[in-house]
Parts: C-alpha cells; sequence; structure tokens
C-alpha cells in the first residue's frame, strides 16, 4: 500500500516536472535566444543554446530602437495609471462601505454594470472621443479607458466592509471628518488588499495592446507591448536583436513577479471568491 | 446657515461618485449608446451619423462571407480554447497541490508565463513555430506548415492563448482544490473510496464554483480574442484566424467603415451577454456551494 503510493506520487513528480519544464521552455527560448547570432536562429537542426554569450544583440536592441523610452513611457503610463485608478476605486468604495444616502444602490450598478461593457468592443468609439478631444498621442489616452475598475471597487467595499462602523463613531466624536477617516484610518487597515489591487492594476496597464496600438502614433509615444513589436530590424528570421529586447522587458517583470510573487498569489484568489 | 450645512452635508457621499461616473460615462455608457446607434446608422469618415438605416447594416453583416468567417473562427477558437485550458490547468493543479517536496518548485514553473506579456510571448511562439527554423516542428519531427496552412494556424493561437492563461487559471484551481476540506477527503479514503471518485465526488463539486468562473471569463475572453491574431497571424492565413474583434478594428481603423465595425461591435456585446447569462444558468443548476 505505502509502496504503491510512493509510486503513485513519483509518477505525479514525474509528469509535473516534464510539464513544467515545457512550460518554461518558451521563456528560456528568449533568454537563449538572445545570445543568437542570425546563423544560430537559421540553422538546421536548430539551436537549443548559443555558441556565445555575445552582447552584440543587447547592444543592436539598445542602441538602434527606443526601447528604453518604451519601457519609460509603459513605466509612467503603469504606475500614475495604477494610483489613478485605484484612487477612483477607493473613493467609490468607500461612500459604498461606510456611508448612508439615497440613491447607494443605483450609483453602485452603475458603476459595476461597466463590467458588462468589454472595452475591447468599444474601442472605435473611445477612439473617436479621443481624438475629437485632440488627445491622440498623449499619456492621458492610454490610460482613460483603464481608469475605472469596477470589480476592484467590489473588491475594496467588500474589504472596507469587514472594519467597524463604531471607528468611524470614535473618530467622528474626535472631530475627524469622513475623507480624514478614510485616509488615515481606512486606508491604512486595508493597505494588504490596496497594494494587491494596485499591483494586479499596474499589471493589466502594462500588458494592454489594442488601446495603446491605436491612440499612439508618434513611435516616441509607444509603450513597450506595442514598441516591441515594431521594432523594424530588416531581416526578418534576424530574431536575435528583438529577443534580446524581449529578454530586457522581461527581466524587470520577472523579478517584480518572483519578488511579489505572495501578493499576486492571494489576490488572485480574493478575485476568485468574487467571481 | 444650518440648512446650507445640512444641504452640504446631504450631498457629500455623492462627491465621491464625480470621478468614477465622468468615467463610466465617457468611456463605458456614451461610447456603448454611440455603437448602438452607429450600428444602425450610415456613418462618414469622422464618425459623424449621416443617416438612419435600420438593420441595413446587420443585414449586409451577416450576409458577409467575411463576417460569417470572423464568427466561426471565433466560436472555433473558444471552443478549442475553453475546454483545453480547463483541463490541463486542472491536471497541473491535481498534480501539485499536495503540499510536497519539489512541487513548489513545479508550481513556480507553471506560474512563470504570468510574468510575460502578449505582445512578447506572441513574437516568441511565432518564432517557436516557425515552419522551418522552428523548434517545435524539430522537437516533435512534424513538418507543419503553421502559418500557411489555414487547418493548423489556429492552433497555435490556441496554444498560446493557453500557455498565457496558465499561470492564472493554475493558481485559482490550486487555491480551490487546497480549500477543500482534509477530513472528507481522508474519511472518503477510510471507506475505501479510490482516487477517481474522490475527485468526482468529492472534489469536482466543492471546486465547480471555480470551473465555472474560469470557464465564464474564458468564454468571454474566446469572444473578445484579438490580440495574439494581430501579433501572429494578421488573420491569416486565407482569413483562417480572423476573429470579430480583429475584423471590427479591420473595418474601423484600417477600412474607416464605422457602422459595419459598430455592428460587429454589438454582435460581440450580445455574445459575451448571452455566454454569461447561460453561465449563470448552469450555476444554479450544477453549481455546488459549500
Amino acid at each position: 500500500m505505502m509502496n504503491r503510493r510512493f509510486a503513485f506520487d513519483t509518477a505525479k513528480l514525474i509528469v509535473a516536472t516534464v510539464i513544467g519544464l515545457v512550460v518554461v521552455f518558451p521563456l528560456y527560448y528568449i533568454f537563449a535566444g538572445a545570445f543568437y547570432k542570425i546563423g544560430e536562429f537559421t540553422a538546421y537542426p536548430p539551436t537549443l543554446f548559443p555558441d556565445s554569450f555575445q552582447l552584440g544583440n543587447f547592444i543592436r536592441a539598445l542602441r538602434d530602437t527606443l526601447l528604453i523610452r518604451f519601457m519609460g513611457n509603459s513605466l509612467l503610463v503603469a504606475s500614475v495609471g495604477s494610483v489613478l485608478r485605484m484612487t477612483i476605486a477607493v473613493l467609490c468604495a468607500f461612500p459604498m462601505a461606510f456611508l448612508r444616502f439615497k440613491g447607494k444602490n443605483l450609483l453602485f450598478f452603475l458603476v459595476l454594470g461597466t463590467m458588462m461593457l468589454p472595452s475591447d468592443a468599444l474601442i472605435i468609439e473611445n477612439y473617436l472621443t479621443i481624438s475629437r478631444l485632440g488627445l491622440v498621442d498623449t499619456y492621458f489616452a492610454i490610460i482613460s479607458i483603464y481608469l475605472l475598475a469596477p470589480v476592484q471597487m467590489f473588491m475594496l467595499r467588500q474589504a472596507f466592509k469587514t472594519i467597524p462602523q463604531t471607528y468611524r463613531e470614535a473618530a467622528a466624536i474626535d472631530g475627524c471628518g469622513d475623507f480624514r477617516f478614510l485616509t488615515l484610518i481606512v486606508l491604512p487597515m486595508a493597505k494588504p488588499i490596496v497594494l494587491t489591487l494596485t499591483l494586479q492594476s499596474f499589471v493589466t496597464i502594462w500588458n494592454t495592446y489594442l488601446w495603446p496600438l491605436l491612440v499612439t502614433n508618434d513611435p516616441a509615444m509607444r509603450t513597450v507591448q506595442v514598441g516591441i513589436t515594431m521594432l523594424g530590424f530588416a531581416e526578418s528570421l534576424d530574431y536575435g536583436p528583438t529577443f534580446a529586447a524581449i529578454a530586457l522587458i522581461l527581466l524587470p517583470s520577472l523579478s517584480i513577479f518572483l519578488i511579489f510573487r505572495k501578493k499576486i498569489v492571494e489576490g488572485i484568489a480574493a478575485g476568485a471568491i468574487v467571481g | 446657515m444650518p440648512g446650507r450645512i445640512r444641504l452640504r452635508q446631504a450631498l457629500k457621499p455623492y462627491a465621491y461618485f464625480i470621478p468614477a461616473l465622468l468615467v463610466a460615462y465617457l468611456f463605458s455608457y456614451r461610447p456603448f449608446l454611440k455603437t448602438l446607434a452607429n450600428s444602425v446608422s450610415l456613418v462618414n469618415y469622422s464618425g459623424r451619423i449621416l443617416e438612419f438605416v435600420g438593420l441595413e447594416n446587420y443585414r449586409g453583416l451577416f450576409a458577409d462571407k467575411n463576417f460569417q468567417t470572423s464568427l466561426i473562427n471565433t466560436f472555433r477558437f473558444t471552443a478549442l480554447f475553453v475546454p483545453i485550458d480547463v483541463v490541463f490547468c486542472l491536471v497541473c493543479a491535481l498534480l501539485v497541490y499536495r503540499k510536497r517536496r519539489f512541487n513548489a518548485l513545479n508550481e513556480t514553473l507553471f506560474i512563470l508565463p504570468m510574468a510575460v506579456a502578449m505582445t512578447s510571448a506572441a513574437i516568441a511562439f511565432r518564432a517557436l513555430f516557425n515552419p522551418t527554423i522552428g523548434v517545435i516542428n524539430h522537437l516533435l519531427g512534424i513538418q507543419i506548415q503553421w502559418f500557411n496552412d489555414p487547418a493548423w494556424a489556429m492552433t497555435t493561437i490556441v496554444v498560446l492563448s493557453v500557455w498565457m492563461a496558465l499561470g492564472f487559471d493554475f493558481l485559482l484551481l490550486l487555491a480551490a482544490l487546497r480549500s477543500v476540506p482534509r477530513q472528507l477527503v481522508e474519511s472518503a479514503q477510510l471507506e475505501g473510496a479510490g482516487r477517481g471518485s474522490i475527485f468526482l465526488r468529492i472534489q469536482l463539486p466543492l471546486i465547480s464554483p471555480t470551473l465555472l468562473f474560469i470557464v465564464t471569463t474564458r468564454i468571454r475572453d474566446g469572444m473578445l480574442l484579438s490580440g495574439p491574431v494581430l501579433v501572429m497571424t494578421e488573420g491569416g492565413p486565407f482569413r483562417s484566424t480572423q476573429t470579430l474583434i480583429y475584423q471590427m478594428y479591420i473595418e474601423g481603423f484600417k477600412s474607416g467603415n464605422y457602422s459595419m465595425g459598430s455592428a460587429i461591435s454589438v454582435v460581440v456585446f450580445v455574445l459575451t451577454f448571452t455566454m454569461i447569462l447561460l453561465a449563470f444558468r448552469i450555476e444554479r443548476k450544477g453549481v455546488f456551494y459549500q
């Protein structure tokens, strides 16, 4: 009995490891390819390990493209965007959880209802709005459609609701107004969930592709996701510099991912409960 | 004076909603209503409505071979992607959900793709699937013309999509499997239940809410697929990977045909909405909550 169980566990481990290696292979290939010379890409049989760790591709990626600029754009848009997005969500979640007023449910459903209107299907009209306002090629245009996060507002409301009402009454007696109560007491108490959701927003905006593709024409305004598809290396089979560029983008996101792994995992588990 | 203060107090809660409502109006409700209006009108190049044409755009759309292709491809993608994704992620979660040595390592391997953005992944997979120099054909010892053969191009999009969805869906299922009470599984084992029946009778019902969540969100993603198509195949070959949102993008921005583009949007809205409603009906019948 014990032996059979051991055999079963070992078999499971082997299968899991094989799947794991297959899953990680594309990532490995990106980093290996970043060091390939053009001949190694076109070689047959395909190269699986670089001949040398030459940095030519990285130099070409950094010198011949606006990669650094793209990364700066993405960083700016994702950080400012995620903070604005969280601010708007917190402002909605707070009165939903603590204040009593007429029309609360209506307002709640007006905000939550935007969930039913996927932004991918609204891009034509949203593009027209942005272009009529003369906002094409601006950072605001890129973050505009990500400013509202109904699901996150909902999750914040649930988190705020776990804070006892008596705190607010006590704060009011001490002469603390609602807004100060929110910034001084509620936000610090809900810090873990606020951080997790901000991180999620950051990733969402960092990864978005179709919308920034539409609202940016000027190469200097492109985000990383758009820019990486338009690096314009003439030889179509010369993947080297492109892979080097991808590797350079991946380094920060992989490290952030590994550092904040626990937070990200928690956030996902919390999201599942809402769903 | 006290009256004015009371009024200000009464209005305060609403002030918190101003930014959200502004954004909701500008970038959700208004464009939605305008998309509806565009879809029943003739719209010029700058997006102005010229005249009301009733259901003419929809009639044109459904008679259009091109649109039928997009519709079929979108369903074909969803029908392949969602089941493969769910089964694959469930298998991965079942393999490592028990906390054992090395399982944590494999867990990390499974979720690493989450750190890769879609465009980077799409470029890498385009190289991997390259028919002549790609690693996939070589390692599997096959000669498939992935991007030139209409029968196979969609497979590349499905593989890429499953790879990108793996981290997230795997983590959800892992959390769900780990929240199944141990005593339930152990007492079933004592009564002599096999692994299969424990999975079918205990674990599967208890993780069904998570499964439903994954299926619903992934169906929605399937209906909205465009990014990987844009980067990897540009709808080809012979329109075999052209999806609804991709066609909407082409109609709207390459051909300047906003009426058609808007009509496709409305079809997408109806489809996603129907799918979600359907999921909720299934939920009432088949999903078991603890």
